[in-house]
């Protein structure tokens, strides 16, 4: 069953279309990889499902119902969560307050009273093996704990669909490898459908059960790992025109 | 209880109690000056709901003041409500003004918002000053008197004053434990992050407003009530704000006691400076402020608690120059 | 008559636009809304009175002396005090500059004392006549200077070097620093001329109306709603603000009289903020 789905996703800028009319599905339960250049509208895609952006066309569904219109904090609660490129840490916060954040107001969140939100942001802490760091102020801690942190903090919302931006940016390879390990665990012990853009080819490869490829707001390709690293128009639009069809004539 | 709780329960009761007793041990001219530290402190810890923890610089918020003062000078006068009644209406027309107002400002960010609050100030002191048929005008408003003696009377404001501001205190702790307080804190720091969390922004924000005005509208009432005269120019004072706001940044905004912290210690300073230096009280306050934000912008609380030494203090000021 | 009134809203409009561009300069360019601007153009007006007043010099030449003395004090403003707390936020900056006009103010007080002043050389109650309409002198050089101000302020920022360097610090402070502009400098810089506009605005002023210390509060809110008005951080948007401003009050007067003009100005400052954010003629200087 496709847990959300697109339909002729659109999203203009003036006249400029970051998002050009792109189709696409989440199944429940699977891992998909969203790939591309940069300024591809990867990022751009998943504001307009979180409803950051507004949509200028189409249509996007969560379960079966239209998502598209409504206001970020109601999609936030119904079960979508996301991470950012460029993490956006609570700074005047410590690393409890900010995943608590997540519990208190995510899905199931307004049920919750504040003591029992905080166990369950303690729960996702030690998730995500930050407990150690549970109650240091979070402009003391680095990038690759604050990536840990605003994963916790989407977990602690409950969601089904877990959307990561670029969650592997910026870390060294253990930490690439603890956090795939971490991803693994999210898709397989919780059951969460995930949505990875990535950069980082090991992480796409060694994760993803489909990948979507898109390139100057529109998608050009969309398959199984092996089919679209093969795939002459996903290597065009990574290294070129050139490069491409030198590798055809070799 | 936790222990560290409790001492701080047990401190806060002994500390409540001296200020009780205190009218008893000082003679009539440092009543009133406990009154207005007291008065600072309240519109300084109000102010912190909608700056210190929502982050939203309301630099105009002394509207609602002059709201609660017009409304209790009108209601007395011209009705012939009970003081009481006046400031509570008065407190409840504050709050219903933020509301209507901050469902559209709380909308912009940054300067702009703080610049649309000054206008709203603005806007409304030069409405009770332009509709002198209902308002009095530049004249003013003259209250009926108390009927009491003066001594008792300046007793009583002391305190009703002191009364506000512990409600005012308890209102801070409220919020700062409850979900309000840390949605309000997660807008703060990043309003779309804390939108893409499931927090409703809109709705956060006119609450806190509104509670800010109502408590800033409850002291304007009793200010009415205890200077028997009014004019625009003084309850709407755009200098009354920007001192809260010094007040708030002095003694660390968003913290539950560092506002009130500043303002018993900036109304302190206020008050000896301008015994010894009556000319120039106005530009060593001008001076204060300036240094104040220059070396301590995240408040004294903030500075004693992470123990920031001089050489370190100067360090962070270096770091953050352009 | 309609040409009359007009003629007035553009000499009033001129002045206003030229409080604005000052304004706008420093805000558009380093995000620094400096509260004490209306203080400066107050301290402009005083430095004129006193040059009048005890050395008998004509207002309109006391302008380059007004200019290069809030120059001065642009500069260290900005050397010494904001350019530590700009990178910041902006309670602070804001905060700071409040600070800056409460001592500015009492420091004017001290000296000059909060009466009334005004300064009238021989020619000030003189008129053109054009047609039906009069047309002062005063008012008709102040319109000439306020026109070669903004002139020289949109050379200065086109065609020099440091002209270029503030353009590009404010569209991008980091690029900027990269390609080794003095950041540091420029903002310096920039306050200074935004004062100095400050002070030409001040002493232009000084002989059209009365002023005392306090007057700067009335001019800030002028210059925010210009800003508003015309779109932030732009030159243009501020002349065209100004102008509109200057128009619509005059003319706003002469119809419906003066009463609830300041708490008009004050709505309409922040029904534009409400619905059109980027104001009426255009976006930010970036």
């Amino acid at each position: 069953m496709a847990i959300l789905e697109g339909k002729s996703v659109s999203k203009l800028f003036g006249a400029l279309p970051a998002v050009d009319q792109v189709d696409f599905y989440l199944q429940q339960g699977e891992i998909l990889g969203l790939i591309g250049p940069n300024g591809a509208g990867k990022t751009t895609l998943v504001n307009l499902v979180t409803g950051t952006y507004p949509m200028t066309h189409g249509e996007i569904l969560f379960e079966s119902k239209r998502i598209n219109g409504l206001k970020p904090a109601v999609i936030a609660r119904m079960g979508i969560a996301r991470t950012f490129q460029i993490v956006k840490p609570f700074l005047g916060m410590t690393v409890r307050e900010n995943v608590v954040i997540g519990s208190l107001f995510g899905k199931g969140g307004t049920e919750r009273k504040t003591k029992m939100a905080f166990e369950e942001a303690d729960r996702w802490i030690e998730f995500v093996h930050l407990q150690d760091y549970r109650n240091a102020s979070v402009d003391q801690i680095n990038i690759s704990f604050r990536k840990r942190m605003d994963l916790a903090k989407a977990l602690a919302m409950g969601p089904s669909v877990l959307m990561l931006d670029e969650v592997m940016a910026g870390l060294n390879t253990k930490d690439i490898e603890e956090m795939m390990a971490l991803v693994t665990r999210i898709n397989q012990e919780l059951k969460i459908t995930l949505l990875v853009i990535e950069h980082v080819m090991k992480a796409v490869m060694g994760l993803c059960h489909r990948v979507m490829v898109l390139h100057h707001g529109k998608k050009i390709s969309d398959g199984s790992p092996q089919e679209i690293v093969n795939d002459d128009r996903v290597i065009e639009a990574y290294l070129g025109e050139r490069y491409a069809k030198s590798r055809r004539a070799s | 209880m936790e222990g560290k709780k409790q001492k701080r329960l047990i401190i806060g009761i002994i500390i409540s109690f001296g200020f009780m007793v205190l009218p008893l041990l000082i003679e009539g001219y440092w009543i009133r000056v406990m009154s207005s530290i007291f008065m600072y402190a309240i519109i300084t810890g109000a102010l912190n709901i909608i700056a210190g923890f929502a982050g939203y610089a309301a630099f105009g918020n002394i509207v609602f003041f002059g709201i609660g003062a017009y409304t209790t000078a009108m209601l007395m006068l011209r009705v012939g409500f009970p003081w009481w009644t006046g400031v509570i209406v008065g407190a409840i027309l504050a709050a219903i003004f933020a509301i209507l107002v901050g469902l559209p400002i709380l909308r912009l960010r940054g300067h702009y918002f703080a610049i649309a609050t000054l206008g709203i100030n603005r806007a409304t002191e030069q409405i009770a000053l332009d509709w002198g048929s209902f308002t009095g005008g530049g004249k003013g408003i003259t209250l009926p008197l108390p009927k009491m003696e003066i001594q008792s009377f300046y007793a009583m404001i002391y305190f009703i004053m002191f009364g506000l501001l512990i409600l005012t205190v308890l209102t801070n702790l409220l919020i700062a434990r409850s979900r309000l307080g840390y949605a309000l804190r997660a807008i703060r720091d990043n309003e779309d992050a804390a939108e893409a969390s499931g927090i409703f922004a809109p709705t956060c924000k006119v609450i806190a407003w509104a509670i800010s005005a109502f408590l800033t509208g409850l002291t304007g009432g009793v200010f009415a009530y205890w200077f028997s005269f009014i004019e625009p120019a003084t309850v709407f004072d755009i200098m009354i704000a920007v001192k809260a706001f010094v007040m708030m940044m002095l003694g660390g905004a968003g913290s539950v006691l560092g506002p009130i912290l500043g303002a018993f210690l900036l109304e302190l300073i206020s008050e000896t400076v301008w015994g010894q230096f009556l000319t120039i009280h106005m530009l060593i306050l001008g001076i204060i402020v300036i240094v104040v934000v220059i070396f301590i912008p995240r408040g004294l609380l903030e500075l004693f608690r992470r123990k920031i030494s001089l050489a370190a203090l100067i360090k962070n000021i270096k770091n953050q120059s352009v | 008559m309609f040409l009359q009134v007009l003629l007035n809203g553009i000499f009033l409009g001129a002045i206003y636009a030229n409080i604005a561009v000052g304004f706008s300069l420093a805000w558009g360019v380093m995000d620094v809304i400096n509260v004490a601007h209306g203080t400066m153009i107050v301290i402009g007006s005083f430095i004129t009175f006193f040059l009048f007043k005890f050395c008998g010099l004509d207002p309109f030449l006391s302008i380059p002396f007004s200019m290069f003395i809030l120059f001065l004090i642009g500069y260290s403003t900005q050397k010494y005090l904001l350019n530590f707390v700009v990178k910041v936020g902006i309670f602070l900056s804001l905060t700071l500059t409040f600070g800056l006009d409460l001592f500015l103010i009492n420091v004017v007080l001290l000296i000059f004392t909060g009466d009334y002043r005004s300064v009238t050389p021989s020619y000030s109650g003189t008129n053109f006549q054009m047609g039906r309409m009069i047309i002062p002198y005063v008012r008709l050089v102040t319109l000439g200077i306020c026109f070669l101000l903004t002139m020289l302020l949109q050379l200065f920022l086109t065609k020099t070097r440091t002209g270029r360097a503030i353009r590009a610090t404010s569209q991008n402070r980091q690029a900027a620093e990269i390609v080794g502009v003095n950041v540091a400098k420029v903002y310096s810089i920039t306050l200074a001329i935004s004062a100095a506009l400050a002070g030409a605005c001040g002493s232009l002023i000084s002989m059209v109306q009365s002023f005392t210390p306090f007057e700067g509060g009335f001019f800030i809110m002028k210059a925010f709603i210009i800003c508003v008005l015309g779109g932030l951080g732009n030159v243009m948007g501020a002349i065209i603000g100004g102008l509109i401003l200057g128009i619509v009050e005059t003319m706003g007067a002469r119809i419906f009289g003066t009463g609830f003009q300041e708490a008009i100005s004050a709505i309409i400052m922040i029904l534009v903020l409400i619905f059109m954010p980027k104001g009426i003629v255009g976006s930010k200087y970036k």
